[in-house]
């Protein structure tokens, strides 16, 4: 039998998709799952959207579309990015991926060699660091505690800098816990990193416009201009206009980056579906009402479900700045009895009972570097959510 | 800082780019150009699978779906292969990826390390190489001459294994000669393979379809099930379906090697855009009428190319079973001088000299691996083949 590579070894599946695979399966046996793990908006994609996909598919938009991106997209990404980040950059600076995961993966895999280092502030979503293992690079972890609001410092991030750096990576919003660095925080991380030259900035802005309670989203080429030319600035349609399954994600950043990450793309799944790349300049140049009642949605879903978190015996819930994620803290459960029986060691032990209990599925905190915790997604209905904290609240009184 | 990665570094910028170029830039000074170097076809896309994915839309199919495809699209791949070529595969036994491209990507960054050696006949599509190269393995060439219909013998193939042998990949029928195998012809390839246990087998069946004069391509594990356990068969609707643009390529294997795709994808895009999916679930189930169409039209365009060629002098074009390409010598035209004065020193000076002076843009050999030989795709309306050819004629006609 032959074999497989040492790189694969290195590769998990995620455990949020470890999760909903168990919730899909505990389901189809008939049991009714209150599923909190996804990371997928619940709205449907934009009406003018589909409209110009339909469009395009009919006027026969269906040929193999340029590496970087169809010319209509690009030039609405260019524009997106200078309404909503100020950032100026020209069309051969900015390329279309399939999905924001593979904007990181290009970039990543353009330039790390076996060896070098990404600094990532956890918690974080896991591709980061398993993205730079299959490129033989090594994660390196910066800690960003809740007591800091779950954003780094730069003290720690100056001190995890070493000449093997590669990459700095943000993630802002965050995913899994929802927090967003301020123009003032990034400020200073910027600072941090003008010591550094040798290293490179990656900003992952993919939940930058679900931000709430008037937080204003920043960037940091925005605040730190003297970084653009070593900085990759990324998002996508996925979560603002509610287009996960499309697959449109997109970068920008100096041309010579810009260029080795379609070099990559060209040889791992060459262009973006076309249909995908026409929904996604219309749902950028578009009304972009849609995008505000969203907000509206996930900032009532998160009060709410901080709200009750907090409620929850031995959890204790931060309120987040944005994305649709809220980590609560499950210090207080570790150590119980549940009335199951299961002892819980871990966050890891809380979640799993939680599903097989409180039939609630939802990720633990290590799987995103950071324990015990566990990531609770607010992409759902409300009342699902709230039956979700209800079903969690009396899970925690349960412990003894 | 040195920004590319050495695995980058390993990757030949694509010669074809010069050739693209250049014509683009004849085209906007208002010269007529014709462009056989593409390898598209130009048929549209059938009207009974764009209203598939117009359907899928309006159903809101446009989230995440399982990395490795919709349970739909999985069956329904399996029963193409079911019909097709006579192989079980099971819905986990197939994977759907961002175009066949992706399929090999993930295979070879799933089982290669470095040193790993990777059997390619050529002439090749060059992403074979690369592809190869980018994931730490050693392609190895192995000749197949015009005078055997550019097919690979199996005592070459035999002498090409080694211990560090991890794949021999096939393409049938082949881009760029267009030569396919047919069952009898497979048959000792495979008896070679049955002697090598440690040799994974990667068929690319992408022109399946398009094959002439009653021809019936085969595919590996439909010759010998025995291989089954050893191989992964590739296909997709970008060449049968006319849909390029759309990124849909496809794959039955074992499921180990299926899981580890799938982990890898996970990592790199994550599932393959959801309207694609459904396009391609009432291509591979609706109609086929479309294809025999096409391929009738293909026919006859392979034939008046093949046969205006070979009356041009210094050139001798095979006539092959399938694709649609032809790959001509030009070993005639070597040391001649053109007339405009170019001296024609190898075939990459005789595609730039006829695309200068008869406008007609084709691909040089030496971009497949395998020089003193051009690439024409005959995916052109039939009056502007029966132009290009009369001015290569012509081209030809004037060296001296």
């Amino acid at each position: 039998m032959p074999t497989f590579s040492e790189r694969l070894g290195r590769v998990q599946v995620a455990a949020s998709v470890q999760m909903t695979i168990r919730a899909r399966e505990l389901r189809a046996q008939g049991v009714d799952i209150i599923q909190l793990t996804i990371g997928e908006p619940n709205f449907d994609s934009p009406r003018h959207a589909i409209e110009a996909a339909h469009q395009a598919a009919l006027a026969g938009q269906t040929k193999y579309p340029p590496q970087d991106g169809i010319p209509a997209l690009k030039q609405a990404i260019q524009r997106k990015f200078k309404r909503d980040n100020g950032l100026d950059y020209a069309l051969d600076e900015i390329c279309v991926t399939n999905g924001g995961k593979q904007a990181i993966f290009n970039a990543l895999m353009a330039t790390v060699n076996p060896g070098d280092e990404s600094v990532i502030p956890v918690p974080s979503w896991s591709a980061y660091a398993l993205m730079t293992k299959i490129c033989d690079g090594e994660p390196v972890f910066v800690n960003c505690p809740q007591n800091n609001g779950f954003k780094p410092r730069v003290d720690d991030i100056d001190a995890a800098i070493t000449p093997r750096t590669k990459w700095l990576i943000l993630n802002n919003p965050n995913n899994p816990t929802g927090a967003c660095c301020s123009a003032a925080e990034l400020r200073s991380i910027a600072d941090v990193m003008l010591k550094h030259p040798h290293v490179w900035i990656m900003s992952d802005d993919m939940y930058e416009h679900l931000v709430f309670d008037g937080f204003k989203h920043a960037t940091i080429v925005q605040v730190a201009p003297e970084l653009r030319d070593r900085t990759v600035t990324i998002s996508g349609a996925s979560k603002a206009y509610a287009m996960t399954g499309w697959r449109i994600g997109y970068a920008g950043g100096p041309k010579s980056l810009i260029r080795a990450m379609v070099n990559m793309q060209g040889q791992a799944t060459a262009g973006v579906s076309t249909v995908g790349q026409a929904a996604a300049a219309a749902a950028l140049d578009g009304p972009q009402d849609g995008v505000a009642e969203q907000i509206i949605a996930y900032r009532n879903r998160r009060d709410m479900a901080v709200e009750m978190l907090n409620a929850c015996r031995g959890i204790n819930c931060h309120k987040p700045e944005g994305a649709f994620y809220v980590f609560p803290n499950v210090a207080g459960c570790i150590g119980k009895t549940t009335e199951g029986g299961r002892r819980l060691e871990t966050d890891q032990d809380v979640c799993m009972a939680l599903l097989e209990e409180a039939h609630v599925a939802t990720v633990h905190g290590a799987a995103y570097g950071m324990s015990p915790y566990l990531r609770v997604s607010t992409a759902t209905d409300d009342a699902s959510l709230a039956e979700g904290c209800r079903r969690i609240a009396r899970f925690c009184a349960g412990l003894h | 800082m040195h920004l590319t990665a050495e695995r980058l570094d390993r990757i030949q910028p694509s010669l074809t780019i010069a050739i693209a170029t250049k014509a683009r830039h004849m085209i906007a000074e208002g010269k007529n150009v014709i462009s056989l170097s593409q390898g598209e076809p130009d048929f549209e896309t059938p009207r009974n699978i764009k209203d598939a994915a117009i359907r899928a839309i309006e159903a809101g199919d446009t989230k995440y779906t399982d990395v490795a495809g919709t349970p739909a699209l999985r069956k329904a791949v399996a029963q193409k292969f079911k019909r097709d070529s006579g192989i079980e595969y099971k819905p986990e036994e197939v994977i759907i990826s961002t175009g066949g491209k992706q399929v090999i990507f993930n295979a070879m960054l799933a089982t290669l390390n470095a040193g790993d050696e990777v059997i390619i006949p050529s002439p090749c599509w060059v992403s074979y190489p690369d592809i190869v190269s980018l994931a730490d393995g050693k392609p190895v060439l192995v000749p197949c001459e015009q005078n055997h219909g550019f097919k690979l013998r199996a005592e070459a193939l035999e002498q090409a294994i080694t211990p560090k042998t991890k794949w021999f990949m096939l393409n049938n029928p082949c881009n760029p000669t267009g030569a396919a195998y047919s069952a009898e012809e497979l048959r000792p390839i495979c008896d070679v393979l049955l002697r090598h246990p440690d040799v994974w087998i990667f068929t690319d069946d992408i022109y399946e379809k398009l094959a002439y004069d009653g021809f019936k391509p085969a595919t590996i594990v439909q010759v010998e099930p025995r291989l089954r356990d050893r191989t992964v068969t590739m296909n997709g609707c970008s060449k049968a379906y006319a849909m390029t643009g759309w990124r849909l390529g496809f794959a039955g294997a074992p499921v180990a090697l299926i899981k580890a795709m799938d982990k890898l994808q996970s990592q790199s895009t994550s599932n393959t855009n959801s309207i694609a999916q459904a396009a391609a679930v009432e291509a591979l189930t609706g109609p086929q009428e479309s294809i025999e169409a096409m391929r009738k039209v293909f026919e006859q365009r392979r034939n008046l190319v093949v046969d205006m060629l070979n009356r041009a002098p210094g050139i001798h074009c095979h006539k092959p079973e399938g694709a649609f390409y032809v790959y001509p010598s030009i070993h005639g035209c070597i040391g001649k001088t053109s007339r405009g004065g170019k001296s024609i020193a190898d075939d990459e000076s005789f595609v730039l000299a006829l695309l200068e002076e008869t406008g007609v843009a084709a691909v040089h050999g030496g971009a497949f691996c395998y020089p003193g030989h051009f690439r024409i795709a005959y995916a052109n309306a039939t009056e502007e083949l029966r132009d290009a050819c009369t001015r290569i004629q012509q081209f030809c006609e004037g060296l001296h």
